[in-house]
C-alpha cells in the first residue's frame, strides 16, 4: 500500500495543499511551525520537507511570542489596503522569522521589542482564494 | 572554446515612450547590430527577459523574430524579477561559448508608463508568497526598508553616509545618455524628500519608467569579452535567508565567486562595478560583501569617495538604478552597456584605464544574484 492509499499526509506521490493544515489550527488559535525531527530545526511556513536538511517534517505548536526583528511603515501599497500600514519581521522563540503586520503605535517600535502572536480577524479587500473567511495573524508589542 | 565578444550596444533614453515595446526593441536590437557591423540576418539566437506581465504583446520573442525575419537556433524569455536580464545574457554566453551558436542578440524592453500604478503595486504584492505574505500588502520598499533598519541598527551606520550612496550616483547618473534625471541632488534633500517606507525616501527609491537596450555577442573577437559569469541563490523568498543577518546579503560571495574563478581573475583585478542596487544601502552592503570594505563601513566609504569615479573603487559611474532609473528588466543591460563604455573609453563618467567591468543582477531582496565579469580584449 502507498502512503496515498494509507491516507498518511506526508506522502510524496500524492499531491496535496500541505499548509492548510497551518489555517485550520490558526482557525482554532494554534500557531503551527514545521519542525524536524532529524535536524531539530524549527521552519515556517511549514512544509512537507525540512528546508534546512532535507528529512520528513512534521509541525509543531508555537509558543506565540517573539522579538521584532525588524520593520517599515508603508505610506503606500496596493488599493486592497489601507495606508500607513506597518509589516515587521518577527524572530519567533523558537526561532524561525516570520513577516507580518505590526500592531501599536509606530513611533513606539523598535528592534529587539518582545511581542506576542495573535489570531487577527482578515478585513482586507485582497482576494485570498480558497482561504477566504479564514483568520490571519499579526503582533503585538508586549 | 569559444568566446563571447560584446560587438554591438544599442539603447534608448529612459522616460515615458508611446512607441510600443516591439518598435522599441527593433530602434535598440537596430542599433546594436549596426554598432556592431553585424547585420540582423546574422544574428542566430534571442535572448531576453520576459517582458512585463503588463506588456499587451505576449510570446514577444517569437513575434519579434517573425516580425523581423530573423533565423534562429534559440528563441528565450526569462522571467526571474531583477535577474532575468542577466540570465538571459548568461544564457547567450553559454550558448556562444558552446559553439551553438556564433551570433546572439540579448534585448530587454519595458514600459512602466502603460501600467496604472494601483495595477503595479498588486503584481508587487502577488510577488511575495501567496498564502503568507500578499494577505499583508507588503511593498518591495517595504521590505528593503527592513535590512536598511536592521543595516544601521547593527552597525550604527550614519544616516547620512546612506544618503551619500543617492547622492554620487545620482551625479553619476546626470550625464549618462538614457539617464532620467539631468541634475545631482544633496543629502539634505535626499533625507527631506517624502518617506515611501520607513525610514526609506524617495529619493533613495529607483524610479520606475520606460526604457530599451539590446546587446550583440559575437564568438568573433571584437569588442570587449564576457571572461566570467555567476548566479546564486541561497534559500530565501523577500525576507531573508534563514538565521542570517538581513543587513548581509548571502548570495553575493558565491555568485561573485563563480563568475571570477570562471574568469581566472579576482576581485583585485577589477577596476568598475556596474551593480544593479535598487537602494543605497544595498549598494553599500554589496562593496562590503565583496571585500573592499569592512562590514558597516560600505556607507560610509562611499561618504568619503572611495567609490566615485576618481576613487579607489570606483561604483556605478553610469548612475546604476538609482540614478539612471529602473526598468527593471533593462537594467541588468544597461549595466552591461555602461561597462562596455567604460572598457571603450567612451563612458560620460569614465574612469581612466578601465580594463575588468563587473556587474550584477538581483531579484526579490537580493535573493538571487548574477555576476558577469566583462574585459578588455587584447590587441
Amino acid at each position: 500500500m502507498t502512503d496515498h492509499e494509507s491516507g498518511d499526509d506526508t506522502t510524496t506521490d500524492g499531491a496535496e495543499w500541505y499548509t492548510k493544515r497551518f489555517w485550520d489550527a490558526l482557525r482554532s488559535g494554534t500557531f503551527l511551525l514545521g519542525s524536524c525531527d532529524t535536524c531539530q530545526d524549527a521552519h515556517f511556513p511549514p512544509a512537507p520537507v525540512c528546508p534546512h536538511c532535507g528529512a520528513d517534517a512534521d509541525t509543531t505548536a508555537a509558543e506565540g511570542t517573539g522579538t521584532l526583528y525588524s520593520f517599515s511603515r508603508q505610506h503606500r501599497t496596493a488599493p486592497a489596503f489601507d495606508s500607513p500600514i506597518t509589516i515587521g519581521t518577527v524572530e519567533l522563540a523558537e526561532g524561525p522569522r516570520v513577516l507580518m503586520r505590526i500592531q501599536g503605535a509606530y513611533e513606539s517600535l523598535e528592534i529587539g521589542k518582545e511581542v506576542e502572536i495573535l489570531v487577527t480577524e482578515y478585513r482586507e479587500d485582497y482576494d485570498r482564494g480558497p482561504l477566504s473567511g479564514y483568520p490571519m495573524f499579526a503582533a503585538r508589542p508586549e | 572554446m569559444p568566446e563571447a565578444h560584446i560587438a554591438g550596444i544599442g539603447t534608448h533614453p529612459l522616460g515615458t515612450h508611446d512607441v510600443p515595446e516591439r518598435d522599441l526593441a527593433t530602434h535598440v536590437t537596430r542599433q546594436a547590430s549596426a554598432d556592431a557591423g553585424v547585420p540582423l540576418s546574422d544574428i542566430d539566437g534571442v535572448y531576453m527577459p520576459k517582458p512585463r506581465p503588463w506588456t499587451k504583446q505576449k510570446f514577444f520573442s517569437t513575434a519579434f523574430v517573425g516580425y523581423l525575419g530573423l533565423d534562429v537556433t534559440q528563441n528565450l524569455e526569462i522571467y526571474t524579477g531583477g535577474t532575468s536580464g542577466g540570465k538571459a545574457m548568461h544564457s547567450a554566453v553559454a550558448d556562444v561559448r558552446s559553439g551553438r551558436l556564433d551570433t546572439a542578440l540579448v534585448l530587454a524592453v519595458e514600459r512602466d508608463s502603460v501600467v496604472e500604478t494601483e495595477r503595479y503595486f498588486e503584481y508587487i504584492v502577488s510577488i511575495f508568497d501567496r498564502e503568507f505574505g500578499s494577505p499583508f500588502g507588503p511593498s518591495v520598499p517595504g521590505v528593503y526598508a527592513q535590512s536598511l533598519r536592521r543595516y544601521m541598527y547593527e552597525y550604527d551606520v550614519d544616516r547620512e553616509d546612506v544618503a551619500s550612496i543617492v547622492v554620487k550616483n545620482r551625479e553619476n547618473g546626470a550625464t549618462t545618455p538614457e539617464g532620467l534625471f539631468d541634475s545631482s541632488t544633496d543629502v539634505e534633500s535626499v533625507l527631506g524628500s517624502d518617506v515611501i517606507a520607513d525610514p526609506l525616501r524617495l529619493y533613495e527609491c529607483p524610479a520606475l519608467c520606460d526604457g530599451a537596450a539590446a546587446i550583440v555577442l559575437t564568438s568573433d573577437p571584437v569588442g570587449p569579452r564576457v571572461t566570467g559569469i555567476g548566479h546564486h541563490h541561497p534559500p530565501s523568498h523577500l525576507s531573508g535567508v534563514p538565521d542570517t543577518s538581513m543587513a548581509t546579503l548571502p548570495a553575493v560571495g558565491p555568485s561573485v565567486d563563480e563568475a571570477v574563478s570562471d574568469a581566472g581573475t579576482a576581485i583585485e583585478a577589477v577596476d568598475v562595478l556596474e551593480p544593479y542596487a535598487p537602494f543605497p544601502h544595498i549598494e553599500a552592503i554589496l562593496t562590503e560583501e565583496l571585500g573592499l570594505f569592512e562590514r558597516g563601513e560600505g556607507a560610509a566609504a562611499c561618504a568619503r569617495g572611495e567609490t566615485r569615479p576618481d576613487g579607489r573603487i570606483p561604483v556605478s559611474p553610469s548612475g546604476g538604478c538609482i540614478g539612471r532609473g529602473h526598468p527593471a528588466m533593462v537594467t541588468p543591460l544597461l549595466n552591461y552597456v555602461g561597462a562596455v563604455r567604460q572598457i571603450r573609453g567612451t563612458a560620460s563618467t569614465q574612469v581612466p584605464d578601465v580594463e575588468t567591468v563587473l556587474t550584477t543582477s538581483e531579484h526579490g531582496h537580493v535573493d538571487g544574484m548574477t555576476t558577469t565579469i566583462i574585459e578588455a580584449t587584447s590587441t
